[in-house]
């Protein structure tokens, strides 16, 4: 299509020519309109194929970067805990952005112009030679030096555009910084010399976006300087071969045409080096991050069938390290199918590690963790996972419908934001649909919101169920996000319920009234639940004390209340519990 | 289809929680550049310099057809080959003549551009850090940081290639419009003849690229915000099993999202081959016009350079329609941006402002130097502080103890004025606090949190932001002498730069303790009025533990001090302890009275001894 849209431009000044050759002998034989006719007729074929190639061309790269992108987020879906915990959401959504669209404009636009500027330069060759093959040679001497220069302006383009990236990094770091720390900045008075930096960061970036400039500057002009002098030869060189009688007017006129012709696709090829060089740099991070492999895989071993599935925990010598710290120290505890432990301990003690490591979303070494007698390692992730409920500390829900978090807990409802959704409704169709039907829940995410206390939030709400949870869930109160991230877990009627802090935010009747209605749902179940407060783990069958990482004692309420040991001690330095 | 979402009035008013993407289709909206403008206009002077630079460079370019038309028509066809030669000097005269002036409009548009972008981070930042910190609960860091940084460089792409292009643009087609008319009226109408059509096309182009846009933001905001939420909360994802489920349902909004193109991509190809067609069509237009009629007279000749002239006047005209595209989308992205931005200027919820009526600044004499007189505070709907009176005598110590959630931290966030309370008030030296310049105020307190603020810098860039405030300077030994005193010196010591020691983004070398002891002595260097000290509960060892009770001892040494109490020690040691429960104060005394009344503290500290015992 490239090639047909380059041969039947050529038609153009060759008509041209034979036009001017008309214009200078007159026209006996009346073929000017024939002519004009057949120019005008190269013009739309031209223009159909040239329509045909773009759209192919530039379908095509969308098409690469929807399977690209889909790739990349099934890919990253499936890593592991660890690989997210040391990528932070905004490098890997720059992955999935910036470098997905880098790569998709180096397929399109450059791969286009490189073919392009190929053709366009080997058809006008070809027929320029033709005409006057020593002309030819005049006209083409700026060309090496317009490659050359390419080649200058390309390496210093580069460098330059490497140091505003850094200078942007390093003001978009320092902006960060400041904002994490914004209350520091205000408490301390630091406005002033905070500000003094980012200026004089800013002032940086400007600098060197101007060296950019200067350098950008100077390449455009010479290469349409040098376009314009391959012009001037053939003029001048031409001209005085038309007057010796050695080249026609009209042959002469031709290869102006030719010239022009090659104006464009010259300028864009210093723009198109630079494409395909940042397209490569782009490729080889996604081809990196395709190339990273989850080290928490599906075990080989025999299944565990929903039949087998009691929710029994056991800990043998579990030691973690991250980094080179030791995060768990030989922990090994036991929780029989059906009964309740309680996990304390204080902040960066390892609990949250602790029951992170039993769901696989960190891993563990084999020999260590063992659901129902199997060793987890050997499972299947879907069916350890599918044993267990987890409510995780952060609560984090999706910004969509209560109704819609809730359900996600047994495989239900849209995750899509609601806001997102409710626009794209407006050009499309949205392409999942809500756990709710005519705004009315199903009694699976009622019973479960009704045990997580939520229902008397949710009649306060005037959407009740529908209500959207804003970005992070910011329009609820923190104990009624704990609540929903409750309420989810308890959906998905796990055999094994992990609560971590899940009623930290929660008042104290509420978590009463939650706790009763939760000891009917772990009658017949088997819950782990870490708390700070006594009255959340004080009625647990066993209650296991960590600290640095190690258990340190394990026992009922009463018994370590007795011993006077680190249970005891810890609710005293945190003054929680025996307070209220 | 009709969902309900799709009747529903699209925007309901500036008021209701825009999302970033609602703002759409516009290229040009006349109220966004007026708020540019704001930006724009101090620099106004470099368009001055900017505008000759252009005519210059535009003259220089549209000069070179004409010389051709003169050389073909006055010397290569009539065979005179006298003054050719001059003819290609002043050629390249003009060719390297545009390649200069060029680079100067290149040059004062960038420079332009880039100060005013300079200036409008720079508003952004003044803006975001002047708000208050509830502010900053409710807006991620990362939204703020894509407003400052993406945003920015979107509006700056605006004046590289966007804008400023299309001015130019405009001012070299009227110059070609009106040499085409002056070489040959004639056939510079028949060229423009051809305009109608171009209007259609453009037209044509112009709507559907504005209906695709739309869809295309509207489809990249949603898959976007859907990787955004699902890599946040991966491991929610990966517990409930839901990969597949949300992988396909990002592949309908990706597949979307890539067919949204289609109508783009056509309008973009149609409008690029059929000017391109149409520019051939206006040159075949003008030939058969000067052959037809003007063919066989005596001025064939001249007319044979006119119409080599007029060849490459209609394609010059040309290209910049071709190419409007590219602008266009350039445009759109652009007015989004300055929409962002521009609401984010918008915002309110300014920092500690000050209060509707004035309040009275006169000190009372003997009033305590802190006194919270009734104090609530709610976030949301939420209560965090009922009704709280406490009083800090000057030079005494008050212990506050409360569990997790009691409030403890919010206490101190208002004494800071980093929030507001919602009732009642807190007074400094019987001032009501917001009577006094906030810079005072915050000068006269210093937190001392868990969380330790270092800044990327060293450790004495890091110390020294302690006399910031205050205006000093503070010299090597004063810095070494402050360290002794709180026992840094001993952690500098370890490090073979001293005070040198580099300092990485949230301390990142340094343990937990070392940072409470950086914090320690850049608070002496500030050497404030009030201390308020948020006591540690990080694990650190029992020698960094003596460490950090021995500096805590030297800072604390005849100052107010607000104390969130966790050790014993500290509780014990101070003049008046506060037992805090779900934002209520419930007992308020000395050790000694509060044990001997036999409530909770009582119960608490029982509890305590048995474990000492």
């Amino acid at each position: 299509m490239l090639v047909a849209t380059n041969v039947l431009f050529l038609g153009i000044p060759v008509t041209t020519g034979k036009v001017v050759a008309t214009l200078q002998t007159g026209d006996p034989e009346h073929r000017i309109a024939t002519l004009c006719l057949l120019m005008i007729g190269f013009a739309l074929a031209t223009a159909v194929t040239r329509i045909l190639s773009r759209i192919w061309i530039f379908n095509a790269a969308r098409a690469a970067e929807y399977e690209l992108r889909g790739d990349l987020f099934q890919h990253l879906l499936g890593l592991d805990g660890p690989y997210h915990a040391t990528h932070p959401t905004g490098d890997t959504m720059s992955r999935l952005t910036n470098d997905v669209q880098t790569v998709r404009a180096m397929w399109g636009a450059g791969v286009l112009n490189i073919v392009n500027t190929f053709f366009a330069f080997a058809t006008v060759l070809t027929m320029m030679i033709r005409i006057d093959p020593w002309l030819t040679l005049w006209a083409c001497l700026p060309y090496p030096t317009i490659v050359v220069a390419g080649r200058l302006f390309g390496k210093r383009i580069y460098k330059t555009s490497m140091a505003v990236q850094a200078q942007l990094g390093a003001l978009s770091n320092e902006i960060q910084e400041d904002l994490t720390s914004i209350a520091a900045i205000k408490t301390y008075g630091l406005e002033a010399e905070r500000r003094a930096r980012f200026v004089a960061s800013s002032q940086q970036l400007l600098g060197r976006n101007m060296a950019l400039t200067r350098i950008r500057g100077a390449m455009g002009p010479v290469f349409a300087g040098l376009g314009s002098i391959a012009m001037l030869l053939v003029l001048y060189l031409g001209g005085r071969r038309h007057i010796d009688g050695d080249l026609g007017l009209d042959q002469l006129i031709e290869m102006t045409q030719y010239l022009a012709r090659l104006v464009w696709p010259t300028l864009a090829l210093g723009w198109m080096l630079s494409l395909l060089q940042r397209g490569k740099a782009s490729w080889n991070r996604l081809a990196g991050l395709l190339a990273t492999r989850s080290t928490i895989v599906d075990g080989t071993g025999p299944g565990l069938d929903a039949a087998e599935r009691q929710g029994g925990l056991e800990l043998r010598g579990l030691t973690l390290r991250r980094g080179d710290r030791t995060v768990l120290s030989d922990v090994s505890f036991t929780v029989a199918a059906g009964t309740t432990t309680a996990l304390v301990g204080r902040t960066g003690s390892g609990k949250s590690t602790l029951v992170e490591a039993v769901c696989r979303l960190l891993d563990v070494p084999p020999g260590t963790v063992f659901l129902d007698g199997r060793d987890v390692t050997t499972l299947a992730l879907t069916d350890l996972r599918g044993a267990i409920g987890y409510a995780p500390q952060d609560a984090f829900l999706f910004s969509t419908t209560i109704a819609d978090n809730i359900g996600f807990g047994y495989g239900a409802g849209t995750t899509l934001p609601r806001a997102r959704a409710e626009e794209l409704a407006q050009v499309g169709a949205p392409p999942t649909t809500s756990v709710l039907v005519d705004g009315v829940a199903p009694s699976r995410v009622i019973e479960a919101a009704i045990t997580a206390g939520l229902a008397r939030d949710l009649d306060g709400m005037p959407e009740g169920y529908a209500t959207v949870v804003g970005e992070r869930g910011i329009t609820l109160s923190g104990g009624q996000r704990q609540r929903v991230a409750l309420a989810r877990a308890i959906a998905a009627d796990p055999r094994l319920l992990i609560l971590d802090d899940s009623l930290s935010s929660v008042d104290a009747e509420t978590e009463k009234v939650i706790l009763d209605r939760l000891r009917v749902v772990l009658a017949n179940r088997t819950a782990l639940l870490i708390s700070h407060r006594v009255a959340a783990v004080r009625a647990a069958h066993q209650i296991v004390v960590l600290d640095d990482g190690k258990v340190v004692e394990v026992g009922s309420h009463d018994e370590l209340l007795a011993a006077g040991g680190a249970y005891a001690e810890l609710y005293r330095t945190q003054l929680q519990g025996e307070a209220s | 289809m009709t969902t309900p979402a799709s009747t529903a009035a699209p925007a309901a008013g500036p008021a209701s929680g825009k999302q970033d993407e609602q703002v759409l289709g516009k290229a040009y909206d006349v109220r966004l550049m007026r708020k540019l403008w704001r930006f724009v206009r101090p620099h106004s002077r470099l368009l001055l310099v900017w505008l000759p630079f252009t005519l210059a460079a535009i003259a220089l370019e549209l000069a070179q057809p004409y010389l051709v038309k003169v050389a073909i028509a006055d010397h290569i066809a009539v065979g005179k080959l006298d003054g050719l030669a001059t003819i290609a000097i002043t050629y390249l005269a003009l060719v390297l003549g545009q390649t200069l002036v060029s680079f100067g409009e290149q040059w004062a548009i960038q420079l332009l551009g880039q100060r005013a972008m300079h200036d409008l981070r720079l508003a952004s930042y003044d803006h975001v850090v002047s708000r208050r910190a509830a502010f900053f609960d409710r807006m991620p860091v990362g939204r703020l940081l894509t407003r400052m940084t993406n945003d920015v460089e979107s509006v700056n792409e605006m004046f590289a290639s966007g804008v400023i292009t299309l001015a130019t643009d405009a001012v070299r087609m009227l110059m070609i419009a009106i040499i085409m008319l002056s070489l040959d009226w004639e056939l510079a109408l028949l060229t423009f003849a051809t305009l109608p059509l171009l209007a259609l096309l453009v037209n044509y182009a112009r709507s559907a690229m504005r209906r695709s846009f739309r869809e295309i933001r509207v489809r990249l905001a949603a898959m976007n915000a859907f990787a955004q939420e699902h890599l946040s909360g991966i491991k929610v994802v990966q517990i409930f099993r839901r990969e597949t489920a949300a992988s396909r349902e990002y592949d309908v909004i990706n597949a979307g999202h890539r067919d949204a193109y289609l109508s783009s991509i056509r309008a973009d190809a149609a409008m690029y081959a059929l000017v391109e067609a149409i520019g051939v069509t206006a040159v075949a237009v003008v030939a058969w016009w000067a052959v037809a009629h003007r063919g066989a007279s005596a001025s064939s000749v001249a007319t044979l350079g006119l119409v080599v002239a007029f060849l490459e006047y209609i394609n010059k005209f040309f290209i910049p329609i071709r190419d409007l595209s590219a602008k266009y989308a350039v445009m759109q992205g652009a007015m989004a941006a300055i929409e962002r931005i521009t609401e984010l200027l918008d915002t309110k919820e300014p920092d500690a402002p000050p209060p509707a009526t004035p309040i009275a600044a006169t000190p009372v004499p003997g009033a305590p130097l802190v006194a919270f007189d009734h104090v609530e505070f709610s976030y949301g709907a939420e209560p965090i502080l009922r009704d709280v009176s406490l009083v800090v005598p000057r030079g005494q110590t008050v212990a506050i103890v409360g569990a997790t959630g009691s409030g403890k931290s919010t206490l101190i966030k208002l004494l800071t004025r980093l929030y507001e309370p919602t009732g009642g008030t807190i007074a400094i030296g019987g001032v009501d606090s917001r009577a006094l310049a906030v810079a005072d105020l915050r000068q006269r307190v210093t937190v001392i949190s868990q969380d330790v603020a270092l800044f990327t810098g060293t450790v004495r860039s890091n110390l020294a932001l302690g006399a910031v405030a205050s205006g000093r300077t503070v010299d090597d030994a004063e810095l070494m002498a402050v360290a002794a005193r709180v026992g840094l010196d001993r952690v500098l010591a370890r490090r073979p730069e001293g005070l040198d020691a580099p300092v990485s983004e949230r301390g990142g070398a340094f343990s937990a303790g070392e940072k409470q002891l950086l914090a320690f002595a850049r608070a002496l260097i500030r050497d404030p009025d009030i201390l308020v000290l948020d006591e540690a509960t990080a694990h650190v060892d029992p020698e960094t533990e003596a460490l950090i009770e021995r500096g805590v001892g030297e800072l604390m040494r005849g100052r107010t001090t607000l104390v969130i109490a966790h050790r014993l020690s500290t509780i014990r040691s101070a003049d008046q302890i506060v037992v805090l429960d779900r934002g209520r104060v419930i007992e308020q005394g000395t050790h000694d009275q509060l044990v001997a009344a036999g409530g909770a503290y009582a119960r608490l500290e029982a509890t305590f001894r048995r474990g000492h015992a």
